[in-house]
């Protein structure tokens, strides 16, 4: 979809051509493990390829999608994001709590946007004017902001989530669930905005080179910033797809989320230095997470092995952008 | 006068001064929040704490050095953990159940270095995934269970008291202190550490093996780690997939509260050791003024971002 470095024009007729521009594309390795993963899954387990099968894997990963479609822009700048599960489980915690207390569903997102946008501006401060590392600044926000969810809840759950909050996890139309709707929604928003906004390309300019961005003018403080509070208000959003689905919220609610969210979005393509990427990326990434995840338990892996397998793809990954950029003679 | 003031001034500037300071101030507070804290067996029981901590935090130092960073200590411990108990129960000789923690431990940090140095990847990301990787390994091989028959000597390790006071892994940090302080204080090894740090690019044209003193680091922290993971898993007599969950944030606090610049180029063992006692210090005296310890780690979220934001400002003010 979106490719992020003009493709070489060849003059080896239009087949290689176009072979070429595909292969350079960011998320093609990841669109062909994932067939390749989708034809075997399929292949051992009859209950794999079934509609309801499929719509469940993306209802399952949409909280991790929507958090990867932004956290992929904060990639792209060269910074990363780690504090986003205990962020989830703060946002799912003040809009849980406006929604036991007035119900509906705007003033709960409302409540979860802001707190979400909140937690990911100070990420932000930190990060541009206080010039910490961004792994540093969250790494430390992962654990301050558990221990705000503890502050605030006490360390009891929520629970008795109106029905009409929880619709955006619930609810379908036409028989297809609304997160798979969000998710698509917002993923068409963050390609339009990567794609067509200035402030969508001086993303990929500030992660490309910094250094040069500077010269060029460009604001790559506030587009960093920027990036961080998106991280936030999408998370805000999540939060409340995951109050649907789940109906409470703990203590421990996220944990670990931030794991699956970096893996989404370098597995998908996207250059953990920054710069190379694409949105279509981040959701082929949080995909391909949902269909290995439900692929193990068909072939009735035991879920404690999880965490071994995520932490193989990151590598697999990181490696595999490595190498094909190797084989490619890209220097950048 | 002038010479006073100059005198004043690098006092001022002396970090190690700073931080002596802030350790003394905190063992005020903290006997004056809790009578048990200034009491010998107790300030020599948190030794029992630190050491692990802080024999990770002494390979760490060298990492963020180098401008590096190793995210997986934590779970590494628990993989290391893991081995041990799980080969005992598995059949093999306690003794030998150790040394193979201990390669686990070498081996893991041997794979970070590798996949670092090979791929020239960040280790941020890398040791990102090897965070989950050990950490799954550990649950997934453990099955999520705990091994707890370990035979008495195995107590050695981490309860054992010299003349009765004195923990016996205290013995074990100083050592180690004072050979990792040699290494970079000493040798032209640890010149070379400081070197890829300031400017990696020029380490390497003047000749410097860079990626062999990376492999030598992350290799090194594996053996810490692993020696860590052994005083941990006979402290608690457990051995657990979940050892060591989070203990990466200690460990990376305690080293950049010491001093160590995040990137690279600066920091010292003696600056590490007091961030490793001031940690210390907060933990045992906020746990026995009874705080939750999930407190205690937001305590160390913000302390953390506090040391990182007041190294670099000041170092912006001295340039």
């Amino acid at each position: 979809m979106s490719e992020v470095q003009a493709p070489t024009t060849s003059e080896r007729g239009t087949d290689s051509t176009v072979l070429r521009r595909w292969m350079v594309r960011p998320e093609a390795p990841a669109l062909v493990f994932l067939a390749v993963l989708v034809v075997a899954f399929s292949l051992s387990s009859n209950e794999f390829l079934s509609g309801s099968n499929l719509e469940s894997i993306i209802v399952s990963v949409a909280v991790l999608g929507t958090i990867a479609l932004a956290v992929n822009q904060v990639v792209l700048c060269g910074e990363i994001d780690i504090s986003t599960g205990s962020m989830m489980g703060l946002c799912a915690v003040a809009a849980g709590a406006v929604a036991t207390n007035t119900g509906g569903l705007i003033l709960p997102l409302l409540a979860g946007v802001a707190v979400g946008a909140l937690a990911g501006a100070v990420n932000g401060v930190l990060v541009t004017l206080g010039r910490i590392p961004s792994i540093i600044v969250t790494l430390g926000m992962l654990y301050a902001l558990r221990g705000v969810i503890l502050l605030v809840t006490g360390g009891t759950w929520i629970t008795g989530i109106p029905d009409e909050t929880r619709v955006l996890g619930t609810g379908s139309v036409v028989g297809i669930h609304y997160p798979v709707f969000v998710l698509l929604i917002l993923f068409v928003v963050m390609e339009f905005v990567s794609r067509h906004s200035t402030w969508g390309r001086n993303v990929f300019a500030v992660g490309g080179n910094r250094r040069a961005s500077r010269l060029a003018g460009l604001p790559i403080e506030r587009v960093r910033f920027l990036a961080f509070v998106l991280v936030g208000v999408f998370v805000g959003i999540a939060s409340v797809i995951y109050l649907g689905r789940a109906g409470s919220v703990q203590t421990n609610t996220g944990a670990g989320l931030e794991l699956q969210v970096v893996a989404a979005v370098v597995i998908g393509g996207t250059s953990i230095s920054g710069g190379r990427g694409s949105t279509l990326a981040a959701l082929t990434g949080a995909v391909l997470i949902g269909v290995i995840l439900n692929g193990l338990i068909l072939l009735g892996v035991p879920s404690i092995w999880q965490d071994a397998v995520l932490g193989s793809l990151i590598l697999l990954a990181v490696a595999t952008d490595v190498l094909r950029r190797r084989l490619l003679g890209d220097k950048s | 006068m002038s010479a006073a003031t100059a005198v004043l001034r690098r006092f001022k500037f002396s970090r190690e001064v700073v931080l002596l300071g802030v350790l003394i101030v905190l063992m005020v507070v903290m006997s004056l929040l809790s009578p048990l804290f200034l009491t010998v067996g107790n300030l020599l029981n948190t030794s029992r704490f630190f050491v692990e901590v802080g024999l990770m935090a002494l390979g760490m130092t060298l990492i963020i050095i180098t401008g590096g960073i190793d995210l997986s200590v934590g779970s590494n411990l628990a993989l290391v953990s893991v081995a041990v108990g799980f080969s005992y129960a598995a059949g093999l000789p306690l003794p030998l159940a150790i040394v193979f923690g201990l390669v686990v431990g070498l081996a893991a940090g041997l794979f970070n270095g590798l996949f670092i140095t090979l791929l020239d990847l960040h280790p941020l990301v890398v040791t990102l995934g090897t965070f989950a990787l050990f950490q799954g390994l550990a649950y997934g091989l453990s099955e999520a269970e705990a091994v707890s028959d370990f035979p008495a000597w195995f107590a050695y390790f981490g309860q054992a008291y010299f003349l009765n006071v004195v923990p016996g892994q205290l013995f074990i940090f100083i050592v180690a202190v004072a050979v990792v302080w040699l290494i970079l204080a000493r040798t032209s090894f640890g010149r070379y550490v400081y070197a890829i740090g300031s400017n990696e690019e020029a380490a390497r044209f003047s000749g410097v093996p860079v990626r062999k003193v990376k492999l030598v680091l992350y290799s090194g922290i594996g053996l810490l780690v692993g020696m860590a993971a052994v005083i941990y898993t006979s402290r608690v007599y457990t051995a657990r997939g979940d050892s060591g969950l989070g203990l990466e944030l200690d460990v990376i606090s305690a080293v950049v509260l010491g001093g160590a610049s995040i990137y690279g180029g600066s920091g010292t063992i003696g600056g590490t050791v007091l961030g490793v006692l001031i940690i210390a210090t907060l933990r045992n005296g906020l746990t026995l003024a009874g705080v939750p310890s999930t407190w205690i780690v937001f305590v160390l979220g913000v302390l953390l971002l506090v040391a990182v934001f007041l190294n670099e400002f000041f170092r912006r003010r001295e340039e």
